[in-house]
């Protein structure tokens, strides 16, 4: 089980990474799970939902955005890593996200 | 009593080139930028012919503007931020050293361009290609500015008025230094043939070069250009404290509305000359001090008859020894950005003392009978100049600049 989490955890990590890299105009090795998304890559906040929006394909996922934007509002993410560890959580929870808190 | 508004940098962009430099030399050389349309296919439209910007701005906007943030702007407002960024440049700003609280931008816009020649339009980013408060906002993103940020809209007068409210800004003491400008593109099939459908635009499309020609008699309609052209207007005490180079002084406006007709001007011009008036009146500037005019000269017949007549009115026996041109028989209009693009032109007419021509002039109008300068620039010291803007809808603008 732990292991099916670390591979999906990677598989995001490069999306994610190879997202930033493209849109900011970076390069990949310039970005870690400490990069911040405002201050290090001057990104944005749509960037966040554009990011959603691949990972409900990739995975059809059910959840609506405003559930997504409930749960960010309590978890605010800065980091590629905060992100990653968010869209983990979407993944395994989907709508069923903000009875974590 | 508050100080003087100055001018301290300048950026432009249109169909004669991709900086001021190039911009001007092709302007005192008499070149026309008016060639056939390649924006899209135009072979159905009445006018086939336009003043493109140079296809090379594609790769030249490329440095100055990243990936990301252009995919969320028209070819119009990445125009606009290039003129800005140059205009900041040649003003030698450093934004870090300035108050941003005390920093401005004023973006003269009519539409942003988002129009059927924009190939990447998606649902993501169509309402930040389409809000005409896009330029200002980006241009104050980029630097981080905190001054009051936002877009008018007077149609062909745009940033004329655009300036006029930077300088109302900096005279009553809200700003230090504002970024004003204008960007503006109507080379579409739509609005080409909406401009058409009003009879408002030449058909002489060969050859292109030669069909806009501001008070000539064989005069037909205007000419699209498309392009931006941003000044940096700064408190002559903030120029003074940074070693700035003034190239000369916005002394003051005339700003009215005709309150007539949604297209045509006031008969006889009266709206145009009241303008004049009032902005001559704005700067205690009297008339045998008018040097030169940078006339709206869009080439239309009622436009350069009724602004000859404005001229008439307002300078009487003075009115035949002020040299005046237009701009638009080089550029085409330009539409939002023709103010603050004419505008760059004056006060580089009053800098280098040199006044550009009004090319194509082979055929003068018998009832136009002022000096417009026809086909050559001419040297002669410009210490005082006028720039006049009239828009659709009654808008007026005067700006004048002065010699510093």
């Amino acid at each position: 089980m732990a292991q099916i989490a670390e591979n999906r955890r990677k598989e995001i990590q490069e999306i994610v990474y190879d997202f930033f890299a493209d849109e900011c105009e970076v390069d990949v090795s310039e970005i870690s799970d400490q990069t911040n998304i405002i201050k290090d890559l001057d990104g944005d906040s749509l960037m966040f939902l554009e990011l959603i929006e691949i990972f409900k394909k990739k995975y059809s996922l059910e959840i609506e955005l405003k559930t997504i934007g409930k749960y960010a509002v309590k978890h605010p993410v800065e980091t590629i890593g905060q992100l990653i560890d968010m869209q983990m959580l979407i993944i395994e929870h989907e709508n069923r996200i903000l009875e974590l808190d | 009593m508050a100080g003087k508004v100055v001018v301290t940098g300048m950026g432009i962009l249109s169909s004669l080139g991709l900086d001021l430099d190039t911009n001007w030399s092709n302007l005192v050389a008499g070149t026309s930028g008016i060639g056939y349309i390649t924006l899209f296919d135009a072979s159905e439209n009445q006018t086939r012919i336009a003043g493109e910007v140079p296809a090379a701005f594609e790769d030249h906007c490329k440095k100055y503007i990243k990936k990301r943030a252009a995919g969320q702007m028209t070819r119009v407002t990445r125009m606009c931020i290039v003129a800005a960024k140059d205009a900041v440049t040649h003003a030698g700003v450093d934004f870090e050293q300035m108050d941003k609280t005390r920093c401005s931008v004023i973006m003269g816009v009519v539409n942003t361009g988002n129009s059927s020649v924009e190939s990447d339009t998606t649902p993501q980013n169509t309402v930040f290609k389409s809000m005409s408060n896009a330029m200002s906002a980006w241009v104050s993103l980029d630097y981080q500015l905190m001054g009051p940020n936002y877009a008018i809209n007077t149609a062909c007068a745009s940033s004329a008025y655009a300036l006029a409210s930077g300088y109302d800004l900096i005279r009553n003491n809200q700003a230090d230094l504002v970024i004003v400008g204008g960007a503006d593109s109507i080379i579409n099939k739509e609005e080409i043939e909406g401009f058409n459908a009003l009879y408002a635009l030449s058909v002489q499309n060969d050859p292109p070069e030669k069909a806009s020609k501001p008070f000539a008699a064989d005069r037909d309609g205007f000419v699209i250009g498309e392009g931006a052209g941003v000044i940096i207007l700064e408190s002559e005490e903030s120029a003074i404290r940074r070693g700035a180079t003034i190239y000369s002084e916005l002394a003051g406006y005339g700003l009215s509305s005709e309150g007539y007709n949604i297209m045509a001007p006031m008969k006889d011009g009266e709206g145009m000359a009241f303008t004049m008036n009032k902005a001559l009146l704005s700067t205690g500037i009297s008339l045998d001090e008018v040097d030169y005019i940078n006339a709206h000269g869009t080439s239309t017949e009622l436009n350069d008859r009724y602004e000859t007549l404005a001229i008439k009115q307002v300078f009487g026996e003075q009115a035949g020894k002020i040299p005046i041109s237009s701009s638009k028989s080089m550029l085409g209009h330009t539409i939002g950005a023709a103010g603050t693009i004419e505008g760059i032109i004056t006060i580089l007419s009053i800098y280098h003392n040199t006044i550009t021509p009004t090319i194509n002039l082979d055929h003068p109008d018998p009832d136009l009978d002022l000096d417009y300068v026809p086909q050559t620039s001419r040297k002669r010291e410009v210490c005082v100049a006028l720039s006049n803007s009239f828009g659709f809808g009654g808008h007026n603008a005067t700006l004048v600049f002065r010699k510093y």
